[in-house]
């Protein structure tokens, strides 16, 4: 791909109005629907249920309601005869682990005991629940601002501005995605967003790196020069790593059972977002701090 | 400019070699399926999550409101006798809760007169525990210290870990893992656990075990006055609420119409399925007058007669002998046997007991369930009782056949992902691809034997950050080789583009991993289980992969840039 002559600091322009318009979007989705968060934020009961022979979820549903168990959510996994359900119960004040027991009791007496198979069973009590979003929070503040740090220390700070615009662009953004398609937050996509972060500060440095070279090589140059130079000579390696590294998580995405779905779900959207933004937004945003700075 | 067969090549190549062969020996029974017993000299294999062999995770907390309130309280007692002693007359005042973080708890001097006495000797004794907070006539309130609460978590946190151990080794677990989290938390993980219900149950159990007196004073009308009370108020025992909050709700209702130093506790009839039938009411001391941690053994016998289970327990010399001061001063009176604040049962003592043992009969129902409960219960009370009460506040079960199947999906997923991108790299860079396949798959196999070297448990967001690694390795050597091929375009000579492209790579290499790094370290430091899973084998991954895309690299390609000047490479 020849980019020698696309002027990446021009078109950051409408990168901004892009993103501005994907930020403000995944902003307004956030407070608006919300985020649908996993039993691991909320608190509540996750219970996998497998059984030997057929049941339907009508059915299900209604033996859960006579035994008075307050089931927010019942569906499906996977295939019609994998006959494979997943509850979740959210319930306040109230023992979560007695609800859990007399689910599983219930499911004896109506289906027999050996008839199904608890696949996994998860209980959150509110308080872990609280605690787990806290710490969530916490992980990508500090992220941000350890990040922040070294690039300030090992480049220079007029580049940090821009990485950290581009991460927490990133961040929201698969957030939104989340929102938009209510996919369930959970603690594993906290992981992911750190992973995500992690991988787009790699893409930015990578070029912040050549830009930094090339001033050194050529001081005087324009500064938007550099810029432009950088990114397109980067930009085989840009594309190739993200290709690979796409290539990995879309194989874990498409094969990697449905445990780890949504996590590479998050890293693939990830990746895509991250290279763009690393691209397009942080790289190209080192022209305005500096104009910025210069002025001030 | 000389890159080839640069200073030290030999030395770095045999490090290389040396490191593998290590690496190689520590995954060689976990790929191969080595039995425990085999002849190879390294048996250990890796510690998979409880997502993958399936297994119980729980978060327990700890409400130490309540322990402070308790240790506060009994330390107003403590000063009462205390002050006896030396013939100073005093007695319990109130707690005062109004911050429930630093509980306080007054006591009242009965003479004025004494009340210098009394706050010397207060502070001669216990200066390091309490400190006076207020003076307010002849009351004194007492708080504690920070420091003394901060002992109190630690010996509670501590000690609660060494009684769940007691009880999981007497429950036989291989390989549980029972560790503090923060201040206030403990993580049990008990993998391969098939009965999940039971190993909760007997992980929860306080098993506080206390023998406290039966007022039997009060008229008879007073417990059905206060009950009746309790029903108007609309208190009752709602199905899935805590037994103990509903217990203090009562007790917090009644609390006038009693008499001082007494409260209400239950005992409970249930049926077969564990559901509360019937609550019979007794009015108790609110003190113990003898606890379990007197005890020196508990086994289960049967009753002969009836042919119903009970439990005998044995009290240690120092606990006999209270226990027989007890029944000797108490003829005539009901002690009650109270389990984690249940009434068990309530004998009259009829003569002191000398012998130092007691017994606890469980409840009428059916034989099967007593007799489980039976030896569940001495357990607990042999591996001693936890000293607070704990809070299940998270918990996980994943079934073996769940396990299996992730394990196998992410098996396929992670061969066929190396697959697609050795595929890539050797189509895309040759000879150069093929080192770089090299170097993934040896950045694989560090990676596994570090896991299994520091004792890591493989989880499944674990797989995923190796394939994270495989994806972020590729990054290392297309990092290098993009620069080589540019420095070719410059016109450079293959030897030259190589130095290069190595010298400025690495760097680069070394900045983006670190700041991957930094994110990393927020992760483990945030971990609960499984997140702090992915962050160990990325931050791994990490340090195996500037290892190997950039050093290993470094020495494959001198090796292959041979000696003279290559007139071309293949990359």
């Amino acid at each position: 791909m020849n980019t020698k002559n696309i002027d990446f600091v021009q078109l950051f322009k409408y990168g901004a109005i892009i993103s501005s318009i994907l930020v403000l979007g995944s902003i307004l989705l956030f407070s608006s629907k919300g985020l649908n968060y996993g039993v691991d934020f909320r608190g509540g009961v996750e219970i996998q249920v497998k059984f030997t022979n057929k049941v339907e979820i009508a059915d299900l549903r209604k033996q859960l309601g006579d035994a008075n168990i307050p089931v927010s959510q019942l569906q499906r996994i996977g295939q019609e005869e994998a006959n494979e359900y997943l509850l979740k119960i959210q319930s306040e004040n109230s023992d979560l682990n007695q609800i859990s027991s007399d689910v599983n009791k219930t499911l004896g007496e109506q289906y027999g005991a050996g008839k199904f198979e608890i696949l996994k069973n998860d209980i959150v009590g509110p308080k872990a629940g609280a605690q787990l979003r806290t710490s969530a929070f916490k992980a990508l503040m500090w992220a941000v601002l350890a990040i922040m740090i070294y690039l300030g220390l090992r480049f220079d700070y007029k580049y940090a501005p821009g990485a950290i615009a581009a991460l927490i662009h990133d961040s929201v953004i698969i957030i939104g995605v989340f929102v938009l398609t209510q996919k369930e937050f959970s603690l594993q996509i906290v992981a992911a967003l750190l992973a995500i972060i992690g991988y787009s500060v790699n893409d930015t440095v990578v070029i912040y790196d050549r830009v930094r070279e090339r001033e050194v090589q050529n001081p005087g140059t324009p500064l938007s020069q550099s810029i432009n130079q950088a990114i397109h000579e980067t930009m085989s390696r840009t594309i190739m790593t993200s290709g690979t590294t796409l290539a990995v998580t879309l194989v874990m995405y498409f094969v990697g059972g449905p445990v780890i779905h949504d996590f590479f779900f998050a890293m693939s959207f990830g990746i895509l977002i991250g290279t763009y933004s690393s691209v397009f937004i942080a790289v190209p945003m080192t022209v305005l701090t500096e104009r910025l700075s210069s002025k001030a | 400019m000389e890159f080839s067969m640069a200073r030290g090549w030999w030395f770095r190549f045999s490090l290389l070699t040396f490191l593998l062969l290590i690496a190689l020996m520590g995954v060689a029974p976990t790929i191969f399926g080595f039995k425990e017993d085999s002849s190879f000299p390294v048996t250990k294999k890796i510690n998979l999550g409880l997502d993958l062999q399936g297994g119980l995770y729980m978060v327990l907390g700890i409400d130490f409101e309540k322990v402070y309130r308790d240790e506060i309280t009994n330390y107003s007692r403590k000063m009462v006798a205390t002050l006896k002693d030396i013939g100073v007359e005093s007695e319990i005042g109130t707690l005062i809760n109004t911050d429930p973080q630093d509980p306080k708890h007054s006591i009242v001097i009965s003479r004025a007169t004494d009340l210098e006495a009394a706050k010397d000797k207060i502070r001669e004794f216990y200066s390091y525990p309490l400190r006076l907070t207020e003076e307010e006539g002849t009351t004194l309130t007492y708080g504690m210290g920070r420091d003394f609460q901060r002992e109190i978590e630690d010996s509670a946190v501590s000690k609660s870990i060494e009684v769940i151990r007691n009880r999981i080794d007497e429950f036989g677990v291989t390989e549980p893992e029972i560790v503090s989290q923060g201040s206030d938390r403990i993580v049990v993980q008990l993998p391969g656990v098939k009965d999940i219900d039971r190993a909760k149950e007997l992980i929860g159990k306080t098993a506080k075990l206390e023998f406290r007196m039966v007022n039997d004073e009060v008229p008879g009308t007073l417990l059905n006055d206060v009950m009746d009370k309790v029903k108007k108020a609309g208190i009752e025992f709602k199905k899935g609420q805590r037994f103990s909050d509903y217990l203090k709700e009562v007790n917090t209702l009644v609390a006038a119409d009693l008499p001082k130093g007494f409260e209400i506790a239950f005992a409970k009839t249930l049926n077969r399925e564990n559901e509360i039938t019937n609550l019979e009411p007794y009015l108790l001391e609110n003190t113990s007058s003898l606890t379990g941690d007197e005890l020196q053994e508990a086994v289960v016998r049967i009753d002969t007669q009836n042919n119903r289970p009970y439990v005998a327990m044995d009290f240690k010399p120092t606990g006999a002998k209270l226990f027989s001061d007890l029944t000797g001063n108490n003829i005539g009176k009901r002690m009650a046997i109270v389990l984690d604040g249940n009434v068990y049962s309530a004998p009259v003592i009829n003569e002191r007991i000398p012998g130092g043992s007691a017994q606890i009969t469980l409840g009428r129902g059916d034989y099967e369930a007593n007799m489980r409960e039976a030896r569940d219960l001495a357990l607990v009370l042999r591996a001693g009782a936890l000293p607070v009460e704990l809070i299940f506040e998270e918990q996980r079960v994943v079934g073996p056949s769940l396990g299996a199947d992730a394990i196998e999906r992410a098996e396929l997923a992670a061969i066929i992902g190396s697959f697609v991108v050795f595929a890539f790299m050797i189509l895309y860079y040759k000879v150069s691809g093929v080192i770089a396949a090299l170097t993934i798959l040896v950045n694989v196999i560090f990676t596994l034997a570090i896991l299994i070297g520091i004792d890591a448990t493989l989880s499944l967001p674990g797989i995923a950050g190796i394939a994270l690694t495989v994806g972020m390795a590729v990054d290392g050597n297309i990092i290098i080789y993009e620069r080589i091929r540019e420095e070719l375009r410059l016109g450079l000579s293959p030897m030259e583009a190589v130095k290069t492209g190595f010298d400025r790579a690495f760097w680069t290499i070394t900045d983006a991993n670190i700041t991957t790094a930094l994110a990393g370290l927020c992760l483990l430091n945030f971990g609960t289980g499984p997140v702090r899973g992915f962050a160990v084998t990325l931050l791994i991954g990490i340090c195996t992969t500037v290892y190997t895309s950039y050093f290993m690299s470094k020495i494959l390609f001198e090796r292959y840039m041979g000696k003279g000047s290559k007139k071309s490479i293949s990359i």
